[in-house]
């Protein structure tokens, strides 16, 4: 199995002092990565690394090939007067042509991957008037366009439906089966043991491995601070995040 | 009251109808962008931005296009570095708005002595149009034409989603910076009918409304046009028949129909 994306004593930041630091791992062509931690932990600087909006201040950092990258919703407008098609038709520009008009071809690619994430009917439909799972799916819509081998998103499971949510969940198990890697950035315990590996991050890597190895209650604690509550009997299955939601417009993770 | 076939029949008001068609067609495209984008305050300061520039090439027989075009294509490209270095531009845009129009009138009016010039450069003029303007206007229409088909559909992944866009590897940085060339060039251009003062009444009020009923970006640009050429035809007929400059009637009638169509919208949502 080859090494989709690599990291190697990775530090970043937003001018000043890294927000971001320690960071090695790597990940395989067909896994998936939780990127687990608090708001504020590192977990978007990460992304923004993979995709290049970033430079690392330390440290080495491949992936392989041009990733895919769906943001959180509440960066996108909501009053922009598009449809979901035309959202999906977006992940053409991906392609290289973006001095031409999307084609014949571009649209029934961006049809397509709005079927697969169960939005067919919905290709028309105002972005700002889809649910927060619909308008989800549309961006995973876009990033299936884009047909990369490297699929990076950043909490495409927060404020979603169970319905939108389990077809996400689909649609993972479908990229991984087809060779492609999956960084997904979270802060629940929970889903994160559904992924093959899971990297923890509160401003620097505080550990990385199987859900098994990582997810216990020291590695947690160390993970989420005050936010984590430990419920029951205080075991690793038992424990909980207190969540803050992002501040709109937020910039940073 | 004039006829209002005087708009076809008397060269100098053809020459004038000619000239806002074509406004209103880079207006609708441009305009259609602009509030999108939310560059309103910048189309309307690059347009003041020109006015010392304008008054210096008045009064020194350098040619006022090339003055002004040198003067918004500078200020859009000092826009468009401070928007990439990850500043809010609003500042820097109402700095240099307030310190255009402090210098244009010191330079009209202590320097130069320009005296009627100024209006004429403020407000815009039914009389002079000449072909070097139409020419402009056509250039810039289509300029705005062949842009927004080329490029629309980078433009608008830029403005729904820019990390997304950022992600697909579009170049967010030189798509922006042909954007707001654009949107100068284009404001040069309506200054010879409707002032510096007033270049929003072309390029913002009209798709400010097309904005407010609008689904789609065809829908935004063609609601657009219509309702540009609407008030540039009837403030065109206004400004001869009140003997005024076309500018100010244009832009009067664009804020009207603008709160006309805000609280029939209003009225609509409540229903």
């Amino acid at each position: 199995m080859s090494i989709a994306v690599r990291a190697v004593g990775v530090a970043a930041g937003y001018g000043g002092e890294p927000v971001l630091r320690d960071v090695s791992f790597e990940a395989g062509e067909g896994r998936s990565v939780c990127v687990l931690g608090p708001n504020g932990g590192g977990k978007t600087t990460l992304l923004r690394l993979l995709i290049g909006e970033l430079r690392p201040a330390a440290g080495v950092l491949e992936v392989s090939g041009r990733p895919a990258y769906v943001a959180q919703t509440d960066r996108t407008r909501l009053d922009f007067p598009v449809a979901a098609l035309d959202v999906a038709t977006m992940g053409t520009l991906a392609r290289g042509r973006w001095w031409l008009p999307a084609g014949r071809a571009d649209r029934a690619a961006a049809r397509a991957a709005l079927g697969r994430v169960g939005l067919a009917a919905e290709a028309g439909t105002r972005f700002g008037e889809l649910s927060g799972g619909q308008r989800q799916r549309a961006l995973l819509a876009r990033a299936l366009v884009q047909d990369a081998r490297v699929l990076l998103l950043d909490e495409p499971l927060s404020g979603v439906d169970p319905s939108s949510a389990a077809l996400i969940a689909d649609v993972f198990e479908d990229l991984r089966r087809e060779g492609r890697t999956l960084l997904v950035a979270s802060h629940d315990v929970e889903s994160a043991r559904r992924f093959d590996l899971v990297l923890c991050l509160h401003g620097r890597q505080i550990a990385f491995g199987r859900p098994a190895d990582v997810l216990d209650g020291p590695t947690l604690k160390e993970t989420y601070g005050s936010e984590l509550i430990v419920l029951g009997g205080g075991g690793p299955a038992a424990v909980t995040v207190q969540h803050h939601e992002h501040a709109h417009g937020e910039e940073r993770d | 009251m004039p006829s209002p076939l005087d708009l076809v029949d008397l060269p100098f008001l053809r020459d004038a109808v000619i000239e806002l068609v074509l406004l209103a067609i880079s207006g609708s495209l441009l305009g259609a962008w602009i509030v999108l984008r939310r560059l309103a305050f910048f189309s309307h300061a690059v347009g003041s931005a020109t006015f010392p520039g304008l008054v210096v090439a008045d009064a020194s027989g350098v040619s006022p296009t090339l003055a002004g075009l040198t003067v918004g294509l500078g200020y859009a490209g000092g826009v468009q570095r401070v928007g990439r270095a990850g500043r809010d531009a609003g500042e820097a845009t109402a700095l240099l708005l307030v310190a255009a129009l402090a210098g244009g009138v010191v330079l009209a009016s202590d320097v130069f002595e320009s005296g009627a010039v100024v209006d004429r450069l403020l407000f815009g003029t039914l009389l002079g149009l000449g072909a070097a303007d139409l020419a402009l206007a056509a250039a810039v229409a289509a300029l705005a034409a062949g842009a927004t088909l080329a490029l629309g559909r980078t433009w608008a992944a830029v403005t729904f989603d820019p990390d997304g866009a950022a992600a697909l590897g579009v170049p967010a940085g030189r798509a922006d910076l042909l954007l707001l060339a654009l949107v100068a060039a284009a404001a040069v251009a309506a200054i010879p009918a409707v002032g510096a003062l007033l270049v929003t009444a072309i390029y913002v009020l009209p798709a400010a409304v097309a904005r407010l009923v609008a689904r789609t970006i065809s829908e935004l640009v063609v609601l657009a046009l219509v309702v540009a050429l609407a008030e540039g035809l009837v403030g065109l007929y206004l400004a001869y028949w009140l003997d005024v400059p076309p500018g100010p009637p244009v832009a009067a009638l664009g804020a009207v129909t603008f709160a006309a169509v805000a609280a029939a919208a209003r009225l609509a949502a409540r229903r």
